[in-house]
């Protein structure tokens, strides 16, 4: 029964798939000597200018063609799942992002382990904690090469903080905001002489308290240690939203856009270095008018990807090549000046000219120097495949701690129910 | 392949050699069953094989890539357990009344109206009340998430505003986020309805009411003893496809609660979609898709008893 199911999902997959099979052809049609031409399949997600650094590659390797294919963020991962899932269809290589990392992990095995590869030699390129990201928990397979990361600092609106008599100046106002006492006190102020609240959303306050924690919601045994590792950071959020400190737009929603527009608000703490883009984006008159600056105890990573070999690749000797050049200091740096996604590659952070980024929307201020600063301070987590499941359920309560006035303690408790439940049917 | 003269031999032998004509016959079947067969093939492979492997996968624990394990009916107790399945359950249940009954009455009044000899214009309103039918759904939901704007200054927080109403946090209110929804499949669906109850009226017989106005009969009465009765069946088939389109409501809720799986606007395929694609299991899933079903069946026979009822 088993191989009959699987041969007809094949089959189905292999007709809708028909558009992008061509390559495979091609690439088998001539295999023969050490110049063979090889034919590439490489899915991304979100805008990374890759194609320009392909033709770059081409150029240098003309035996090597390679095709790519850009698509949005979720439907690539649930192309990716459903062809490995059936074992036909997938890529030469694939993009995964981080928050999906754990989840491709539980089918590793459908996956080349990039050591016996030469992965080995590449690791001193990149930062530790994102390395090790793209491993399992002992290191001995290794999924994925490291493309940008998402680490975080705390972008603020400085006329806000001018209208409340605070420090506008990122140096002064990052000597004020040592810990999260005083982020609480400076909230105060905010609110007192503004009557704004210091920060937006729920999610981006708890987030970066738990970005500090070496251990968020799962310890390396897959058990759920959120009441030891986040509850802390909950407190602090539900008291500073229910104190109307923080107020309750939700990320991504049209109001939360236009707050951005408005400076309705002092800060948005660990926001990750991609989001300039977002702000840019939701508040095109607003340079000149935000700044950034740290994050009080330190900062964290949100987002970033790996690149990976699936294990129905024919060439993967040529696509671990060309992934560990693209993924090497030299090109990051160019995906960075090019799109602004931030190398994962430290060896960058010391290049005069990445350093002496500057970024006039957010008042001139040295954007690659603060995000680099932020990078190397990155403490590796481990997220464990239930990771989204156990955020929604955090916000979800942060968010009925907002909207609906609900009790904080109540919904922590009903969120772990929530969490318990859905963890224990996998 | 036949040769050339065993195409005219079955004329002349007819009478003699009935087994001849009948493998011509078989072969005239074969060719038959071949130009229908993609249908078959296609249906087999999207239609067919997915219901069956859905009926499989329920009895299974699966996670999409490892090893299936067969658990019986735990799946099924999981999800009858489950509170929030149940919570799903009367969200889609409640949306069905606020999303579906008003559609049907209000598409019913636009079709008389429409049909109406008084009407001028008749063809573009006609096409304007069919017109959100085609509207793509994901662009409909996006503009109706607009218009249910938490902040005060949302469109329909200003106009509840008008009546003294406080502005309501639409996306997590339990009403406010299933009065959003039901009015953005309503919107949607009304046009559609009034077609389909409007080609109903045009095929009720013109005679029938000059019969009744020289018998001297009031427009309730032509209502009432005509209009109903001719038009049961059209009634019948619209409230048929109305409620097992509600009971699969998705994209309207996905859209407007999507990241945050929300329970206040969970429906029941959404609840099943969660399981597959957010928690990765596809056993609870597949299992809430057969419950689904068995409900489905249900109420259409509920339907079918309370339909066979009317205007008798």
């Amino acid at each position: 029964m088993k191989k009959f199911v699987s041969l007809l999902t094949a089959g189905a997959l292999a007709l809708s798939l028909v558009g992008c099979s061509d390559s495979d052809e091609k690439a088998s049609s001539s295999k023969s000597g050490s110049d063979e031409k090889v034919t590439l399949d490489f899915w991304v997600f979100g805008s990374t200018g890759y194609q320009k650094l392909i033709d770059e590659y081409q150029n240098d390797h003309p035996n090597v063609k390679i095709k790519l294919n850009e698509g949005e963020m979720n439907d690539m991962h649930n192309n990716l799942f459903t062809s490995i899932s059936a074992g036909s269809g997938a890529p030469d290589i694939a993009m995964i992002e981080v928050s999906q990392m754990e989840k491709f992990k539980e089918a590793s095995e459908r996956f080349y382990n990039l050591n016996e590869y030469g992965a080995g030699d590449y690791e001193k390129n990149f930062l530790d904690w994102k390395w090790q990201q793209g491993q399992n928990v002992d290191g001995s397979f290794q999924m994925g090469f490291p493309t940008d990361i998402g680490p975080t600092a705390l972008f603020y609106r400085k006329d806000v903080l001018d209208s409340a008599g605070l420090p506008t100046e990122s140096e002064d106002l990052s000597a004020k905001l040592n810990t999260w006492e005083d982020f609480y006190d400076m909230a105060k102020t905010v609110k007192e002489k503004t009557g704004k609240p210091m920060s937006d959303s729920p999610e981006l306050v708890f987030n970066a308290l738990r970005d500090q924690q070496s251990e968020h919601y799962f310890n390396e045994k897959d058990e759920l240690i959120i009441e030891e590792s986040v509850k802390d950071a909950y407190d602090y959020t539900a008291k500073m939203i229910q104190e109307g400190l923080v107020g309750k737009n939700s990320l991504w929603t049209p109001e939360w856009g236009s707050a951005m527009a408005e400076g309705s608000y002092a800060m948005m703490p660990g926001a990750p270095a991609w989001m300039m883009g977002v702000v840019k984006g939701n508040a095109p008159e607003a340079g000149g008018k935000w700044s950034l600056t740290n994050i009080p105890e330190g900062a964290g990573n949100w987002g970033g990807s790996f690149l990976t070999v699936p294990k129905e690749s024919k060439h993967p000797e040529e696509a671990v090549e060309f992934i560990a050049w693209l993924t090497s200091p030299e090109s990051q740096l160019k995906s960075f000046n090019d799109m602004g996604l931030f190398p994962s590659t430290p060896d960058v952070y010391e290049n005069e000219d990445f350093l002496a980024t500057t970024d006039e929307y957010f008042s001139g201020q040295p954007t690659a120097k603060i995000f680099a600063e932020a990078a190397k301070s990155v403490k590796p987590v481990y997220m464990g495949k239930n990771y989204a499941i156990v955020n929604t359920e955090i916000l979800t309560a942060l968010t009925n701690v907002a909207t609906k006035k609900a009790d904080p303690e109540k919904e922590w408790t009903k969120a772990v129910e929530r969490i318990e439940k859905q963890i224990g049917r996998q | 392949m036949p040769d050339v003269n065993s195409e005219k031999a079955p004329l002349n032998k007819k009478p003699f050699s009935t087994k001849r004509s009948f493998s011509e016959k078989k072969k005239e079947a074969l060719a038959g069953y071949l130009y229908i067969s993609p249908f078959f093939i296609l249906f087999a492979i999207f239609g067919l094989f997915p219901i069956l492997f859905s009926f499989y996968l329920g009895f299974h624990r699966w996670n999409g890539f490892g090893e299936m394990e067969y658990v019986g009916f735990k799946n099924f107790s999981l999800i009858l357990s489950d509170p929030l399945f149940w919570k799903s359950l009367s969200n889609t249940i409640i949306m069905w009344i606020l999303g579906t009954l008003p559609q049907l009455l209000i598409g019913i009044i636009l079709a008389y109206a429409l049909n109406a000899t008084i009407i001028k214009f008749k063809s573009i309103f006609r096409v304007s009340v069919f017109m959100p039918y085609v509207t793509s759904t994901v662009a409909v939901a996006i503009v109706f998430g607009i218009m249910f704007n938490d902040q005060p200054f949302g469109l329909f927080n200003i106009i509840i505003g008008w009546f003294g109403v406080d502005p309501i946090n639409w996306s997590t209110s339990d009403w406010g986020l299933k009065i959003a929804i039901s009015t953005m499949v309503f919107w949607r669906w009304v046009g559609y309805n009034t077609i389909i109850y409007l080609a109903g009226l045009q095929a009720i017989p013109g005679e029938l009411y000059e019969a009744a106005t020289i018998d001297g009969a009031t427009t309730r009465q032509k209502i009432q003893y005509i209009t109903i009765p001719m038009l049961k069946p059209i009634i019948i088939l619209t409230v048929f496809t109305s409620t097992i389109g509600a009971l699969q409501l998705f994209t309207e809720p996905l859209i407007m609660v999507g990241r945050t799986y929300r329970e206040e606007g969970l429906t029941v395929v959404l609840y099943l979609y969660r399981e597959a694609f957010n928690n990765m299991a596809f056993g609870t899933a597949s299992a809430t898709a057969i419950i689904l079903f068995l409900i489905i069946i249900v109420l259409s026979s509920i339907n079918v008893f309370i339909a066979n009822r009317i205007g008798k």
